[in-house]
């Protein structure tokens, strides 16, 4: 039976698409604003009114982003620091989360409360960044990967998921002579696509954008992400902007602020491009997380 | 005799059982070294941090590492005192709880109204776009976020600045970045453009988990989409609206669902705007890296965890008596 539609229903529909119309508008505006001004001139969009297509199309920005080698090594530093970070801290946690997943594992309550409490507490920023400091990992690029190896929310995710494989599988190859550490990498990982991917989504999207490590945990310019030096031209343009550096920018015709824009881009686009391939694991995986709370 | 039998007959019967326990967990001793690693992990990384927290009642100096923490006087409560003392102290707090509670406010019924309005649409197309859309910026970072509120806001080159102007409607800027007076707003509509939409997935499946029957009887009964939409949907979300809520205020010095308010104040707050932007967490930032006051930071972060765990508790207890419905 097809409704019949009242007078309120096409007012309802009305404003509804309207207002949904306006929002995916502002959500979308931003990036696209941004995309357009990386592939305009820098001198021309200071000159305001670009609204909705490049007006003096240009690769200038791109280029000098890439020949910079502050920020070419801003960018090196960070997928190295992405790749590197999410697979340790998958292997890891899923690792961990596999022995305790098993049901006839000896203290498991002790092991849970111990991770409630971790998850729970915590000391602060300050003592966090003295024992970083005690034991050695400031000022290295192991203070980006280290301390994220072991993600506790995803390790609650992967504890009830691993629970869900049959014991059959495991329990063959063990009576094949397999160890626990070939059925985990030979069995147990493979099985586990849908966690793996939606990990690699939130470990991985959560090391791109880090910048407090960064600017914190280590100096000098050699180890710096490409979050930080964005947060660095940023305050650059707001406090001045007459240095020898901005001259150099002025006779390329560029800004600070269209050499921002590139960076922007390239720091989002890697997310836009796993973004809707992974869509519908993360959507099931944050279920999941919020039912565990 | 009979005593010393007995005694003996006990000693074995637990010596068997030690032996079985050795043995089971020799038998799974690679799952329990999986485990005992991820074990040490933790003591390294969340539990000495938290035992680091005595040095907030001690007179511990940086440079000696982290036995100082424990081997340094005790000064009890001075830092404390120190704290409450200091000038920037109440317009730390004043600043804390403005953000908090705003963001609580303005923020939790955003994703609630958004999930209606999307579950309203019919169009299967439709709704998948606006709902992506949504919750694209979840997954930028903080940093660009703050990036794209200086290409519209800047005075310099800000979009929104030079298209008033070339409209005539403001003839000077605004000054939106640094202008203490915007900076709460700022902070609050820039944190729910990023994470509202995220938090309509969880209310969506809660409107997907209604009964259909519920609505085909409102509508028997002669109730339009609104009054559907008040007496079917609404009521049909409710748990989840409580656990967001409680979750929502346990974290709210955090800034509760809409995300960090640590990083946005840290990016977006600058020397002009801090008497609105400095909050409690930015300062035991700066005092304890910068100045280098380790002690005193370390008492004002745990001053804050301490009414975090106090908030958590309450909202969850409050909720617990109101609507049976809990967390722990």
């Amino acid at each position: 039976m097809r409704r019949r539609r009242t007078r309120e229903d096409r007012i309802v529909d009305g404003v509804n698409y309207t207002l949904l119309a306006i929002i995916s508008i502002v959500m979308l505006y931003p990036f696209y604003y941004v995309f357009i001004a990386s592939f305009n001139l820098g001198s021309d969009t200071a000159r305001g009114g670009l609204y909705l297509f490049p007006r003096a199309f240009t690769l200038n920005n791109y280029e000098f982003f890439f020949n910079d080698p502050n920020w070419t090594r801003a960018f090196l530093i960070t997928v190295l620091r992405t790749i590197i970070g999410t697979t340790l801290s998958i292997l890891f946690t899923c690792l961990v989360s596999y022995g305790l997943s098993k049901p006839y594992l000896l203290f498991k309550r002790v092991y849970f409360l111990i991770i409630v409490i971790a998850m729970n507490v915590s000391g602060g920023l300050i003592a966090y960044y003295v024992v970083l400091r005690s034991i050695g990992l400031l000022n290295s690029f192991a203070v980006y990967v280290i301390p994220t190896m072991l993600n506790l929310f995803f390790l609650l995710i992967a504890v009830s998921f691993f629970r869900e494989i049959p014991e059959e599988l495991a329990e063959s190859a063990r009576m094949d002579g397999a160890s626990e550490m070939t059925i985990f990498a030979r069995i147990i990982m493979p099985v586990s696509l849908p966690l793996v991917a939606t990990m690699c989504l939130f470990i991985g999207s959560g090391q791109w954008n880090s910048w407090l490590d960064s600017a914190y945990f280590v100096q000098g310019q050699s180890l710096r992400t490409l979050s930080y030096r964005m947060i660095e031209v940023m305050n650059q343009t707001l406090v001045s902007s007459d240095t020898a550096a901005a001259q150099f920018m002025t006779n390329l015709q560029l800004t600070q602020f269209s050499v921002q824009a590139t960076a922007m881009i390239i720091s989002v686009l890697p997310i836009m491009c796993v973004y809707p391939f992974i869509q519908k694991y993360f959507v099931q995986g944050m279920m999941l997380g919020s039912v565990k709370g | 005799m009979k005593g010393s039998q007995v005694v003996s007959s006990v000693d074995s019967v637990t010596g068997i059982r030690e032996d079985r326990l050795l043995r089971r967990f020799r038998k799974q001793a690679s799952l329990q070294a999986f485990v005992l690693l991820g074990m040490a992990f933790l003591l390294v990384f969340s539990f000495a941090p938290l035992f680091g927290v005595i040095m907030a009642f001690k007179d511990y100096k940086i440079s000696t590492g982290i036995a100082g923490i424990f081997t340094s006087e005790w000064v009890g409560l001075r830092y404390f005192h120190e704290m409450i003392n200091d000038y920037m102290f109440p317009t730390l707090v004043r600043n804390t709880l403005a953000i908090s509670l705003l963001k609580l406010v303005f923020s939790f019924p955003v994703p609630i109204l958004l999930a209606i309005m999307i579950n309203e649409v019919r169009n299967s197309v439709v709704k998948r776009f606006v709902q992506t859309v949504s919750y694209l910026p979840h997954f930028i970072s903080w940093v660009v976020v703050v990036g794209m509120s200086y290409a519209f806001f800047s005075t310099e080159y800000g979009l929104i600045n030079d298209a008033l102007t070339s409209l005539g409607i403001i003839s000077q800027p605004l000054d939106i970045l640094t202008n203490p007076d915007s900076f709460w707003g700022l902070v609050v509509g820039s944190a729910i453009w990023k994470e509202a939409g995220w938090w309509t997935i969880i209310f969506l499946a809660a409107i997907a988990g209604i009964d259909p029957t519920l609505y085909e009887a409102a509508e028997m009964d002669g109730a339009g989409r609104l009054k559907r939409i008040w007496h079917v949907t609404l009521p049909g979300m409710k748990s989840s609206i409580v656990v967001v809520l409680i979750l929502s205020i346990g974290s709210m010095l955090g800034g509760g669902l809409v995300g960090s308010n640590f990083e946005q104040a840290m990016l977006l707050g600058n020397s002009i705007n801090s008497d609105k932007s400095q909050i409690i967490q930015t300062y035991a930032f700066n005092v304890g890296l910068a100045e280098g006051r380790f002690a005193f930071a370390t008492m004002i972060d745990l001053v804050q965890s301490i009414i975090s765990v106090f908030l958590i508790l309450t909202s969850n207890y409050i909720a617990r008596r109101v609507s049976g419905t809990g967390l722990y």
